[in-house]
């Protein structure tokens, strides 16, 4: 302040200002102006300083995570369990115009991939071309290996590979791949386009399979198959109340991983695309109907003294009793004689109509390709109608009966049976029986087991209740008497279904254990057992002693001999 | 006094400059570092998956069942063992009646023979289920 009046006084005074005045003035000017310049930037500073705090500034800033990509969808199972994922892997290839010694080169690669045939290696790194692919996707240990040969014309490319973490379990429901990762089988197959659709390959598809469930399938389903030198073996286990299919395995299988000379037969889904004649596990068909429809009552009977002939067939009893058995009976000792004869009183026309409200005419919705469509007759005769009451005449595949079975024993709602995790799926039921119906069932199944056929099937507190089924295969112009598939489908607990459990086993032999025989209830329903017994405590079913009060009245009619 | 104006200016300017250059490098650090940060955060996560893929290969069901058959002393439980009511759980006994705890690991070190024995016993087992 006093450096400008000290300016203005000596201008004003003007007429006798010195040369030292007039430097002195310019010099004035000039500190002026750095004093403008240095005040600027002071507040400047402070604004920088002080007016936008460092943590708005960061706050505002988006950090940007780059995404994970990959080129398709992963699988779970219920519990999120991965089963079927997308790893980066690599592919090898060479500019072949860089190597001046192909011979040399060729043989080091081959001593790290032992797998490459040394004289096409040869031709490949010896062609005039600019880019040849020698091998595609290396595990992290060979792209080390071939790494470590320091040859700077192998170059890798990106690439992701589809891998299968449980190896054969669940192979069938999953699926597998191609080398582009196009689905070519299983839910990778159904779900084709949805697990490469680029804008939701972050979005997992949850499968109803539990693994551990699955596990336990497999592994009995196995064992009974060698034990008793059958040539396949199918097995399922569903929630009867959500249609859900916990586990779904299909013998012999294969590594979903390594799908090259994978043969046809270890492809095939025996679950879900073989259909078969299973035998008496139908019964609980014609027993549901004509309990239903009031045709028959629990107190009635058929006599089952000698074998029924119908025009060329005749009908006979593995477990003949030869006499007459009220239906109880007929349903515990799997009396074919008895059921036909209930299935003339309820007739074609309903039998036909009860069969087709339970899918078992038509293919079924589960979400795989590899389904396959029921045989029956075209023209429903007499013989037909009673035969197929004992189920022979009509293939059906083990998934659909399943599925059959769940409606009989859950309050007769049948809905339809699905492999993915969907808790909505039971909205989706309809009432096929009435609940009444559906508990006669339930006491007929726990005691086709604690007095019938299924006694090998009793897994202790489990209350469990079932059918066995037994079937000659049919071979060209009739039946082949030494080819069985024999299998057994059970439901626990029988108080208050919550789970079907089937098993199947094409042609076994007998063994010592089983005194030779080699029907449903002898080899299929100890399957049954040891999947419930090993399963039952990791789906939450809880082991209890029974109400015997539930079934006392039935069993009073089943006579003992 | 004029003097004394223009050095504080002078060291005002100087010091606020370096604090301004400072904060700015100081920023820049952050927000290099919250690059880095993310891109590590995406590693991790594409490792993640890599390591889910991994363990779920190494639980699966079949090879923890042959580690359990190798190491352990158990055995699928019964219907009898589980126990579904908490008030029928037995206190844990104390004092002379307390045995030793045998332990859920095969004593394969201390008792060699034991092993076989153990297989067998587990063949049996198979045995049954089949």
């Amino acid at each position: 302040m006093s450096a400008t009046t000290a300016y203005q006084r000596l201008s004003l005074e003007g007429e006798r200002k010195s040369a030292l005045d007039v430097a002195r003035n310019r010099l004035m000017v000039a500190v002026l102006l750095f004093f403008a310049a240095f005040a600027v930037m002071v507040i400047r500073t402070v604004e920088l300083g002080l007016s936008t705090p460092e943590t708005k500034q960061v706050a505002e800033r988006q950090i940007v995570i780059p995404p994970v990509k990959v080129a398709r969808a992963d699988i779970l199972d219920r519990n999120g369990e991965v089963l079927a994922t997308n790893l980066e892997t690599s592919s090898l290839y060479a500019n072949p115009s860089e190597i001046k010694n192909p011979a040399d080169v060729a043989a080091r690669l081959v001593a790290v991939l032992p797998d490459l045939s040394l004289s096409e290696v040869e031709e490949k790194l010896s062609s005039d071309r600019k880019f040849v692919w020698l091998k595609r996707k290396l595990s992290p240990r060979e792209k080390w290996e071939v790494n470590a040969l320091g040859v700077p014309a192998f170059q890798f490319q990106r690439e992701e590979e589809r891998v299968y973490p449980h190896g054969r379990l669940a192979a069938h429901a999953l699926g597998y791949v191609d080398v582009d990762g196009n689905g070519l089988g299983g839910v990778e197959y159904f779900f084709n386009d949805r697990l490469n659709d680029a804008g939701r390959t972050d979005e997992p598809i949850k499968l109803a399979l539990d693994i551990r469930v699955q596990y336990a399938l497999t592994d009995e389903l196995e064992a009974a198959m060698s034990a008793h030198r059958a040539i396949g073996a199918a097995g399922i286990v569903m929630d009867v109340n959500s249609g859900e299919v916990i586990a779904l395995a299909s013998l012999p299988d294969y590594d979903p991983n390594d799908i090259r000379g994978v043969a046809s037969q270890q492809r095939f889904n025996r679950a879900t695309q073989g259909v078969y004649e299973l035998g008496s596990t139908f019964k609980t068909f014609t027993f549901a109907a004509a309990l239903d429809q009031g045709i028959a009552t629990l107190e009635d009977g058929y006599d089952a003294t000698k074998p029924l002939r119908i025009a060329r067939f005749t009908i006979r009893d593995d477990h003949p009793k030869a006499r007459y058995m009220s239906l109880p009976e007929i349903f515990a000792y799997s009396s074919n004689i008895g059921t036909a004869q209930m299935a003339l009183d309820i007739g074609a026309e309903r039998q036909q109509k009860f069969l087709r409200d339970l899918g078992f005419l038509d293919t079924t919705n589960l979400e795989l390709a590899e389904v396959g469509s029921p045989i029956y007759p075209a023209t429903w005769r007499k013989s037909s109608t009673m035969t197929i009451s004992y189920g022979h005449g009509i293939a059906v595949s083990p998934v659909q009966l399943v599925n059959g079975i769940a409606a009989m024993v859950n309050g007769g709602r049948l809905i339809p049976a699905t492999l993915t995790h969907n808790d909505d799926n039971w909205r989706q039921g309809q009432q096929v029986i009435s609940q009444n119906t559906s508990r006669k069932i339930r006491q007929l199944l726990r005691l086709a087991v604690t007095k019938g056929t299924g006694g090998r099937s009793e897994a202790v507190g489990y209350r469990v209740g079932g059918k066995t089924g037994t079937a000659e295969k049919a071979v060209a112009g009739g039946y082949d008497r030494k080819a069985l598939i024999s299998s057994f489908v059970g439901v626990f607990p029988m108080d208050d279904p919550q789970y079907v459990v089937f098993a199947l086993l094409d042609e076994p032999r007998g063994t010592k254990e089983t005194f030779g025989y080699r029907s449903g209830g002898w080899v299929a329903a100890p399957v049954v057992k040891n999947v419930i017994l090993r399963s039952a405590p990791l789906l939450g079913v809880a082991p209890k002693r029974e109400d015997e009060g539930l079934y006392q009245q039935v069993a009073l009619m089943i006579e003992e001999d | 006094m004029r003097r004394m104006i223009t050095i504080c200016a002078a060291v005002t300017a100087l010091a606020s400059g370096a604090a301004v250059l400072q904060l700015k490098l100081a920023v820049q650090e952050k927000a290099e570092a919250v690059e880095a940060l993310a891109q590590k955060i995406h590693e991790d996560r594409e490792a993640i998956r890599v390591l889910e893929a991994e363990w779920a290969f190494l639980t699966t069901p079949r090879s923890l069942q042959e580690k359990s058959i190798r190491f352990l002393a158990l055995m699928p439980p019964n219907a009898e063992q589980v126990v579904t009511d908490i008030t029928r759980i037995p206190f844990r006994p104390k004092g002379v009646e307390a045995g030793e705890d045998p332990g859920v690991l095969l004593p394969t070190r201390a008792k060699p023979e034991e092993k076989p024995k153990n297989d067998k016993a587990d063949e049996d087992k198979k045995g049954q289920s089949l």
